[in-house]
């Protein structure tokens, strides 16, 4: 029983920190039809950043903070100078995004090397919690915690704001908002970044779970894609739900049938999308 | 015809010249660039014919290089060993694409992506094959009457290929199924709406794409004596759809020169510096903003066939009858 709830707690620990990355990808897909490939990218950086302040003597939580502000920063160049000027063009975005994963992986290459990194626990959370005779890590239950926590957010965000109302509109029909005058440009940036500061906190938070190297960019994406796929693009719902099946799936997989774990991923992935192209809570028709 | 039989005799007699023209390693690089351009003409079929944005090409690549390295062990002629690669690709295209092209746009290119990433994973997790460290093999192309062991047969026989298969993908472009194709993709609806099987057109041109991706990947194995899962790699399939992108969409031999730019680039900055991956990135970026058509269209205009350019840019970019009507108006 103890293994059981460990490893559905080490399952939902993976699945938040991919909830936090996917999310993102999908509310920005959903509502400015961008893929944006490099959004495992914005994870790396933030991750990579937090570790440079930790490094330099930095609180954890201070090093949280300004390594998600500095990628939101960072996200906002990017969407001003060269997403904005891509919408509606396929290749193009693919193209772009695809040169954006290139250009910061070998910039965090050269500037951190190839090694395996990882930011230490911070000491308020380093105990361990009693799960039965089993032990559980404080920190990994912080980082569901987060989870949930920032999916409440985006709930009470979508359905609670006056900006959520605007964005569940956006996703519906984006020319009608801006017919109806709201700046279609500054919403965009706005999810935008606030995607990118979600993936980068993701980043952050998994720094001592997951460790850093290089080349952890494309399996994140994978995973979120996949989540996405799942899911359904546009909504944070089916992020959520995807990201927790897949963290659960994985957690039991490794153990059970290590060898084909992803494999189940990716004929879940199949059905799903043979039965419902648009994935299980999809808002935007394949 | 004319044109066609012209160009064939064209880039029979460039093949044949081309060795001693140059260097043993300047011939040995074209050989590459003769196989990435089989993958690149194979991936701007479907791109720039059939409208789907593929970022798992490099899917069928790899399989084509994994059945020619892994069968070579018990088989050593060379037209078993690429009929079964060109055969498993075309099967893997087939099953897929059946999934894959009920999607359109991002969902399509997502869903190929994952397929590829798929087996990435099962090549470089299982016990077979080799793992994560790739497979090698000793095969040498024999024809049957002859083996092949020198570098310049080896180029006289992928330059064979290469002009094979461009005719091949010619006469498919030209064919009924072609056009129809290309009517898919300009407008599918009307497409429809004539009666024509939209889904059996993507299809069947996704498996003729997959097929010849495999034959250069089983070239590609004879000519590295290797297969390594990062063939099926995102860096792969980014790299062929960059390629398609240099040379310009919307017609075959664009791509084979976006291959041949690709590559000697690629040794060239590499000779000077360990940064290519950044480099790369860079021209990605300063690709999609900059370019207009790629460089076939870039040396159409320099010729002179300048209303023919606008037309192809029209074909292969979708760019609108206002935005055209607007080009006309500055000029």
């Amino acid at each position: 029983m103890d293994f059981f709830i460990i490893n559905t707690l080490s399952g939902l620990t993976y699945g938040m920190l991919l909830f936090l990355m996917a999310s993102g990808l999908s509310i920005v897909f959903g509502l400015m039809r961008v893929i944006n490939l490099a959004h495992g990218s914005f994870y790396l950086l933030g991750s990579y950043i937090a570790y440079a302040f930790v490094h330099n003597g930095f609180n954890f939580w201070l090093a949280l903070i300004l390594a998600t502000v500095i990628v939101m920063v960072l996200g906002l160049i990017i969407e001003r100078l060269l997403i904005s000027r891509i919408h509606g063009n396929e290749t193009a975005q693919i193209l772009l995004t695809v040169g954006l994963i290139f250009v910061i992986g070998d910039i965090t290459l050269w500037i951190w090397g190839g090694n395996f990194l990882s930011i230490p626990v911070p000491d308020l959370l380093s105990a361990t919690i009693q799960v039965g005779e089993s032990q559980f890590p404080a920190y990994r239950l912080f980082v569901i915690l987060m989870g949930v926590f920032f999916a409440a957010l985006l709930w009470f965000f979508e359905n609670k704001t006056h900006v959520g109302m605007i964005v569940r509109a956006g996703v519906d029909d984006m020319e009608m908002v801006g017919a109806l005058g709201f700046n279609i440009k500054v919403i965009f940036s706005a999810v935008f970044i606030f995607g990118a500061g979600l993936a980068a906190l993701g980043g952050v938070l998994g720094g001592p779970i997951l460790g850093m190297y290089p080349l952890m960019e494309f399996e994140i994406l994978i995973n979120a894609l996949i989540i996405v796929l799942i899911g359904g693009l546009g909504s944070w719902k089916g992020a959520f739900i995807g990201a927790v099946l897949i963290g659960i799936i994985d957690a039991f997989g490794k153990i059970y049938i290590p060898s084909v774990s992803m494999l189940i991923i990716f004929g879940i992935m199949v059905i799903v999308l043979v039965i419902k192209p648009s994935g299980l809570f999809g808002e935007v028709e394949a | 015809m004319k044109s066609t039989i012209l160009t064939i005799f064209l880039l029979v007699a460039a093949v044949f010249v081309l060795p001693f023209l140059m260097s043993p390693f300047l011939v040995y690089m074209i050989t590459e660039v003769l196989i990435m351009g089989i993958f690149a003409m194979s991936l701007g079929l479907i791109m720039g014919f059939g409208g789907l944005h593929s970022l798992g090409h490099s899917a069928f690549f790899g399989l084509g290089a994994y059945t020619v390295v892994v069968l070579s062990q018990m088989v050593s002629s060379i037209y078993v060993l690429l009929l079964v690669a060109i055969l498993i690709a075309c099967a893997f295209a087939f099953v897929t694409g059946l999934i894959a092209i009920r999607s359109k746009g991002i969902f399509f290119l997502m869903l190929t992506f994952a397929f590829t990433q798929m087996l990435y994973l099962i090549f470089s997790q299982s016990g077979y094959w080799g793992g994560a460290d790739g497979l090698g093999t000793s095969i040498k192309p024999n024809l049957g009457f002859v083996e092949l062991t020198s570098p310049l047969s080896l180029f006289y026989l992928i330059g064979g290929f290469f002009i094979l298969s461009y005719l091949l993908l010619r006469l498919f472009v030209n064919s009924p199924l072609g056009t129809g194709l290309q009517g898919v993709m300009e407008n599918e609806n009307r497409m429809i709406a004539l009666g024509y099987n939209v889904r059996n057109y993507k299809v069947i041109a996704y498996i003729v794409a997959g097929g010849f991706a495999g034959l250069a990947g089983g070239l590609y194995a004879f000519k590295t004596q290797f297969a390594s899962p990062d063939l099926f790699g995102v860096h792969m399939a980014a790299t062929v759809i960059i390629m398609v992108y240099i040379g310009g969409m919307g017609t075959l031999f664009g791509p084979v020169l976006g291959a041949g730019i690709y590559i000697f680039l690629q040794n060239y900055v590499s000779t000077m510096t360990d940064r290519w991956s950044l480099i790369m990135g860079l021209i990605f970026i300063a690709l999609v903003l900059f370019n207009r058509g790629g460089a076939l269209h870039l040396i159409q205009l320099l010729i002179g066939k300048v209303s023919s350019y606008k037309l192809n840019v029209a074909k292969s970019k979708g760019v609108s009858l206002n935005e055209l009507a607007k080009n006309k108006g500055t000029e």
